[in-house]
């Protein structure tokens, strides 16, 4: 049964609402069908979690239809707010493939036989985006002669860049849940915990306890909780936990992530395990330092430059600029979507963040700053989800900022 | 006289309806409420044919052979005489015949995936009628 969408429930999203939005985009760009193949335009479209190759067609008006995996389409239609006979099925059967199943329905069932086709392409850092392969492209196209192929997906950029009080509602829970994990963590390693305790352990004793708070996904490709001690935490912004052993007079780095209702908690928090030097206790200062500063500072009508600048400025005034990495933040959305800021395409650097970009109120990124003096063997880093509004942000993690030395 | 029916004429579709009425229950089937229209490419003397069979609440309701367009159907399943033969034959299996391209669905797979059993138990009713093809 599919769910019924509730409007007094406070997570509530107005999914018909965002699909009359997109089919008003359409009408406006004589687009007469969309197909979408990206994840964050499935997440933001149907409201489920949609983790194998998925297609949506999106008609003028109506409902849209939903195409994955055969393995999963009941457990889709059993969790989306669209009717069963709008969630459909591909498999390895003759006139099922993902082509025949997809092209004969924009024929024979929507009845249209030529006209202007909008599609999802372009580029990313992101392995997950989910833009058309060239394979889909061409063999779409060689099934539907007649149609204009158009590349469309910033109407779906544009419609999900500013957040509706449903989605922010869910990333408040998201993050008050990897809160939970941080202090399980927290619990574990402190009065000596931490020994002989590897960073996959510690991975996976936050993991419980979000799950345990409501989470359903640790939802990050990069290796779900990431973790770094030690050395590793000088290597940069991605670092799925290794079996390496949690260690006195190192720095212990603990990037969380929940999913809740398709929205990402996302909180890094750092330690220094004792006893630490005075220069750890340098970085970690300066570190701790210039989160606030850039913290205070988002508000609706600043840009990703502007803060970035005056980051850098900030960390060169403390004169730490060499370890602080020159950007502070990345996009966030439903699951799929954390990737450039704002929606346009920047035409000088084509799908990165447009440094220009004017934030809005209940916009929504994440903070996120590296801190890596890889020669000293220490780094940090920070992640919060936070909602830009009129005169500043609201930071969803409520875990207290700080580096604390713990033994 | 032969008691074999020719495939697809009307002798054949009276006794397929009688024998799927008669041996499928509405219990058997699922009480389901669903049609398919089988449409059969090249076919002897160059015509195409189709089978439609329909079921409400479990019961075989009508089973209609012909040419040209089929009546409107939840599912269309499409391939060559000869492919439908020698499922009736048992010498190919249904499910087989999909996987490798053979025959093409058009409908919701979600759905017919739920009526893969219940399309198995009426092919086996009808590949036990006495069939000239």
């Amino acid at each position: 049964m599919p769910r019924i969408l509730d409007p007094q429930d406070k997570y509530y999203i107005d999914n018909p609402g965002r699909v009359k939005a997109i089919q008003a985009q359409m009408h406006k760009r004589g687009i007469d069908v969309y197909l979408g193949s990206r994840i964050r335009t499935m997440s933001f479209v149907m409201d489920t979690f949609c983790p194998w190759r998925s297609y949506i067609v999106i008609p003028p008006e109506g409902q849209p239809t939903y195409f994955t995996f055969v393995v999963d389409a009941l457990r889709v239609g059993d969790e989306t707010w669209i009717d069963g006979d709008h969630v459909r099925a591909y498999g390895p059967m003759g006139g099922m493939d993902q082509v025949s199943a997809i092209t004969d329905f924009i024929k024979d069932e929507l009845g249209i036989k030529k006209g202007r086709i909008g599609y999802e392409d372009g580029i990313s850092a992101y392995t997950a985006e989910g833009n058309l392969s060239h394979w889909e492209y061409t063999h779409f196209k060689d099934a539907l002669p007649g149609f204009e192929w158009v590349n469309s997906h910033d109407i779906i950029d544009a419609l999900s860049l500013i957040k509706d009080k449903g989605t922010i509602e869910r990333f408040r829970t998201a993050s008050l849940i990897v809160d939970e994990g941080h202090k399980a963590a927290r619990a574990a390693l402190e009065s000596g915990g931490y020994r002989g305790m590897t960073e996959t352990v510690i991975a996976g004793i936050a993991a419980l306890a979000m799950r345990k708070a409501g989470s359903v996904s640790e939802w990050n490709f990069a290796g779900l909780n990431e973790i770094s001690s030690g050395f590793r935490t000088g290597l940069g912004a991605c670092t799925p936990p290794t079996t390496k052993e949690i260690k006195a007079g190192e720095p212990l780095m603990l990037d969380f992530h929940a999913m809740f209702k398709l929205a990402l908690g996302d909180h890094s928090h750092n330690y220094l395990i004792g006893p630490a030097t005075k220069r750890q206790r340098w970085h970690a200062d300066n570190f701790v330092a210039i989160i606030q500063k850039v913290i205070d500072n988002y508000h609706a009508g600043t840009t990703p430059g502007t803060l970035a600048a005056m980051m850098m400025d900030f960390a060169e005034s403390r004169g730490c600029g060499d370890f602080i990495q020159p950007a502070c933040e990345h996009g966030i959305g439903l699951f799929g979507d954390e990737w450039r800021i704002g929606a346009i395409v920047n035409p000088d650097l084509p799908y990165w963040t447009d440094q220009d970009h004017v934030y809005s109120e209940n916009e929504m990124v994440v903070c996120a700053m590296q801190y890596a003096a890889p020669e000293e063997n220490i780094g940090f880093r920070y992640e919060n989800d936070i909602v830009i509004t009129k005169d500043g942000c609201e930071v969803l993690s409520k875990y207290p900022l700080g580096i604390e030395e713990i033994s | 006289m032969s008691d074999l029916k020719e495939y697809l004429g009307p002798l054949w579709r009276d006794e397929a309806l009688r024998r799927l009425q008669s041996e499928l229950t509405p219990e058997k089937m699922n009480k389901v409420t669903t049609s398919m229209s089988n449409i059969y490419k090249n076919c002897p003397g160059g015509v195409e044919l189709f089978l439609f069979i329909a079921c409400e609440d479990g019961k075989v309701t009508r089973v209609e052979t012909g040419t040209g367009e089929p009546p409107q159907a939840e599912f269309r399943i499409i391939g060559n005489y000869e492919t439908f033969a020698r499922i009736s034959r048992a010498e190919l299996g249904a499910q087989k015949a999909l996987m490798t391209g053979k025959l093409k669905l058009k409908g919701n797979l979600a759905k017919a995936l739920k009526l893969a059993a219940v399309s198995d138990r009426l092919n086996k009713v009808l590949a036990q009628i006495p069939t000239q093809y």
